[in-house]
């Protein structure tokens, strides 16, 4: 299909590193030992930004930050002038790899049959050859939490970064959080928060069954502790309930998809009751409990942004909704709930910065704070010495169209911007002119 | 001839209804829109009435025709743009709209909508050109102000694509509050949809249990289908013609000639062949596409626009070569097969080829932020500023026949124009103010924004004693 002349050329821009290490990524070149970014803006988000700066990655991690480093020996320089280094972007709720044609329902993992499946985890089925992966690469994003989406208990979120040849080589973490759709009394919006995944239960019921789920998961929980500690009795093991032991424990977050401000409330009197650690995602009213949000530092993953607000909301209310989060003090993070529009979350950010979402904060909710929500915040979401080399270098600010990404790396290896759709592109893009009929 | 045909449409029009009567009709065709009166009662947005003299000063305009001016001035006058430039001056007695800071576009133009309609399928026959999408459209769709406040002005309503040949379209200006008659654009020809591959076919329109298939299934069926009626068309074209012929020569006395039967369905075909009704083509794959051009060109006739056209990419040197434009998404893909090589760089190497490039919303919530889509094109492919405006902006016009009235900020146009607070393609951006005709029908500073919703609860809350949660 792709001519050899473009297949060279594409491998000869690859081809930047020597071949050294392990390759994590198809179709990357043999990674270097070692890559520098010089004299390139950094924006290490939990800093201040260093004008004229570098960044060393080694070993697959960042080695060195500053205005001026130590160049390792033998280390591949890579001109970073005019120039901005980023932290590899994270979606915190996607599809990913868990979906490829929306239409063609044999590439479907997403909605298990049966309300409660906390012992499925996405790590499973995530195809790391989907095409959505290097897609979404294309716009700095280096990391997503993927889940499917079924039932009131739709699974086990993964936390992955978009490089590796298999799932595991992917994974950060393979058990990253709960995924509970808060049931939704009365109707009204749409969204994950509402949906059973063919199950025919009234929301009321569904919201009982869920008390009553995490009820049994935590005297589950408790007569395991208590085994542990010695006392007589036995407990015969039930795959589901020890799926929902680091939940019920308080050990991993709880992520409720919760768009009205009455399911957040549910959703947050549930996790008062069983001690969780609850994060509420989607959140389309969280504005209206902001304050409420803030003081009890319960986080809040907004999104997708690409949606229309109720017809009874203000018409600007899902824009506005991040600015108004952050203003209160919410801890923010974004999600797209996609998978083959995973690459909008910069511009999906982008767009609630013109409705009071400052930059900064804008870039802090899609990097740190996100990776601090998953329980990875010493090892993603900023340029600093020690953490993993996921970031990239980019023209401008990623919320910004006009910007583009040149350079990424994961895990401290560069990754081409090559993709079925820059592949598709640059074919035809050098189609002759067909003669004149 | 075509006066034959204006009174046989005018036929139509009366003889076609999807069960809608619109409330303009109800209260009395052609009445004129009293002011203060407005759909967005609702809302309790005001819509002031149209100043007879605007300027809108020390902005930077983007034209989408002739570049960008600093520090410039737009002079309307009864709801045209009578000036453009930078020193023009600001005639006595102007409503003055201070733009300081703030980037101003022409309108934005949404090639391809189905908002605010009661109906968007007639699935009934895989031909139904004698439906108009206008029974179907409310004037009062709050979808409608939501767009304003994402600047746009008009919009290509379009029936759906379940039919190879479906129903007639509806070109509105977004004076959302008047009555339905007063959104339909009277300056735009008429058009029509068509649609190719998989919906056609009904794979993502299944049949209902009990129901039979339809024709066509395959999109081999789908030519035959569009070459029968044209076919069909092209005759009853010349029984028309040698009718009118023979009654000119027809003299008292004579056994005078009789017409030849009216058919609605054919009608439209009719002025598809005489190039007075635009084709809007919903089409995917390559293939069709060219299927379709080839269709076109032998029985004489030019799509205006090509839908979606997600692979346009791969034909584009024909495209441009059949004048025809593409309005197609900024990034959708892989929703379904058909969909499955589209490229985000397909606005991009189209327009680099030649074809005149729209970037469309097909939805009720991109038609929000086409602005943002439209800068996408810059993202993948390198489009130019000028040119990725003109992809929500002049090129729509050009495509749905209203770019000698409006689509740019030239002397002369309407005074269709988004006031943005930041560049419209940055992530600050955010629509200020939108005119249509020069009358403001969105302004941010009385819009029920989420901001003006927090006040008042707080109020509320402050006065009740308290209780925040």
């Amino acid at each position: 299909m792709m001519p050899r002349a473009l297949l060279l050329r594409l491998a000869a821009a690859a081809a930047v590193a020597a071949p050294l290490g392990a390759q994590i990524t198809p179709g990357a070149p043999k990674p270097a030992d070692a890559y520098v970014i010089r004299n390139a803006t950094i924006v290490p988000v939990t800093g201040p930004r260093i004008t004229g700066g570098s960044v060393v990655l080694s070993k697959g991690r960042i080695a060195a930050v500053g205005a001026s480093v130590d160049t390792p020996p033998g280390a591949t320089v890579i001109d970073g002038t005019g120039m901005f280094v980023y932290p590899g972007l994270i979606d915190s709720g996607t599809r990913l790899g868990l979906t490829e044609i929306g239409s063609v329902p044999g590439g479907d993992d997403l909605v298990e049959v049966g309300p409660f499946n906390p012992h499925d985890v996405a790590l499973t089925a995530v195809n790391p050859h989907s095409e959505h992966i290097a897609v979404s690469r294309y716009n700095g994003i280096t990391s997503v939490l993927t889940a499917p989406t079924g039932g009131i208990i739709a699974g086990t979120a993964s936390l992955i970064d978009l490089s590796g040849w298999t799932g595991d080589q992917m994974a950060v973490k393979r058990q990253a959080a709960l995924v509970v759709n808060y049931p939704r009394i009365g109707g009204g919006r749409g969204g994950r928060g509402g949906r059973f995944g063919g199950e025919a239960l009234d929301p009321a019921i569904a919201v009982t069954e869920l008390h009553e789920y995490f009820a049994r998961a935590k005297a589950y929980s408790d007569v395991k502790t208590k085994l542990a500690a010695g006392q007589p009795g036995t407990q015969r093991t039930d795959l589901a309930m020890e799926a929902m032991v680091p939940f019920v424990r308080g050990e991993l977050p709880v992520v409720f998809d919760a768009e009205t401000a009455a399911q957040i409330r549910g959703a947050l009197g549930l996790a008062d009751e069983f001690k969780l650690k609850p994060v509420i995602r989607g959140a389309a009213e969280a504005w209206r409990l902001a304050d409420t949000l803030a003081a009890r530092k319960v986080p809040v993953v907004v999104g997708p942004t690409y949606r229309e607000p109720d017809a009874s909301s203000a018409y600007d209310e899902i824009y506005a909704n991040p600015g108004v989060l952050v203003k209160a003090g919410v801890q923010i993070a974004f999600q797209t709930t996609g998978a083959s529009d995973v690459r909008d979350l910069p511009f999906q950010v982008g767009i609630t910065e013109g409705f009071g979402l400052a930059p900064d904060d804008a870039l802090r909710a899609v990097t740190i704070n996100a990776a601090r929500i998953w329980g990875v915040g010493d090892q993603l979401g900023s340029i600093e010495t020690g953490k993993v080399a996921n970031l990239f270098v980019s023209t401008g600010d990623p919320m910004d169209p006009r910007s583009h990404v040149k350079y990424l790396f994961i895990r401290g290896e560069q990754v081409p911007l090559v993709d079925r759709q820059t592949k598709f592109y640059e074919e035809f893009r050098a189609r002759p002119k067909p003669p004149k009929p | 001839m075509t006066q034959t045909l204006a009174r046989r449409a005018g036929t139509v029009l009366t003889g076609i209804a999807l069960g809608v009567t619109p409330l303009a009709a109800q209260q009395g065709a052609g009445a004129a829109p009293a002011d203060g009166w407005n759909g967005a009662g609702a809302l309790s947005i005001p819509v002031p009435p149209a100043a007879k003299l605007v300027a809108i000063t020390h902005a930077t305009i983007l034209t989408a025709s002739h570049g960008t001016i600093t520090d410039g001035t737009i002079v309307i006058r009864d709801g045209k743009i009578a000036a453009v430039g930078s020193g023009v001056p600001v005639p006595a007695g102007a409503q003055v709209i201070d733009a300081t800071g703030k980037f101003v576009t022409p309108g934005i133009i949404d090639a391809h909508s189905h908002s605010s309609l009661q109906g968007i399928n007639e699935m009934s026959s895989s031909v139904t050109s004698q439906v108009r999408i206008e029974d179907a459209f409310r004037e009062d769709g709050l979808t409608l102000y939501r767009q304003l406040a994402g600047g746009v002005t008009a919009a290509n309503v379009l029936h759906g694509s379940a039919n190879t040949i479906g129903g007639q379209n509806l070109t509105v200006k977004m004076r959302f509050g008047l009555p339905v008659d007063s959104m339909k654009y009277d300056k735009a020809p008429p058009g029509i949809k068509f649609a190719l591959g998989e919906n056609v076919r009904q794979t993502n329109n299944p049949p209902q249990p009990g129901r039979p298939l339809r024709y066509p299934h395959t999109r081999m069926g789908v030519e035959e289908l569009l070459r029968d009626s044209f076919t069909r068309a092209r005759e009853y074209q010349q029984e028309w013609k040698a009718y009118d012929k023979a009654k000119a020569a027809w003299k008292h006395g004579q056994p005078e000639p009789i017409p030849p039967a009216r058919d609605v369905q054919l009608d439209p075909l009719v002025e598809v062949l005489e190039g007075t009704r635009l084709v809007h083509a919903h089409s995917y794959r390559a293939d069709e596409i060219l299927m379709l051009l080839h269709v076109a060109k032998d029985f004489g006739f030019r799509i205006a626009s090509l839908q979606h056209v997600l692979e346009g990419y791969k034909v584009a040197d024909e495209i441009a070569a059949a004048n025809t434009g593409a309005s197609t998404f900024a990034d959708e893909w892989a929703y379904k097969l058909e969909a499955w090589d589209a490229i985000a760089f397909n606005p991009s190497l189209m327009a680099e080829r030649g074809v005149r490039v729209t970037v469309n919303s097909d939805s009720d919530e991109r038609a929000r932020r086409l602005y943002q889509d439209a800068a996408k094109a810059m993202h993948y492919g390198n489009t130019s500023e000028e040119e990725a405006l003109k992809m929500i902006t002049l090129n729509a016009a050009w495509q749905l026949g209203i770019d000698k009235y409006t689509g740019s900020i030239d002397v002369g146009k309407d005074a269709d124009i988004a006031i943005f607070t930041a560049h419209p393609f940055s992530p600050q951006a955010r629509v200020d103010m939108t005119l249509v005709d020069g009358r403001v029908f969105f302004d941010r500073r009385t819009a029920p924004t989420l901001e003006a919703v927090l006040q008042s609860l707080r109020h509320t809350r402050a006065a009740m004693g308290g209780g925040a949660e």
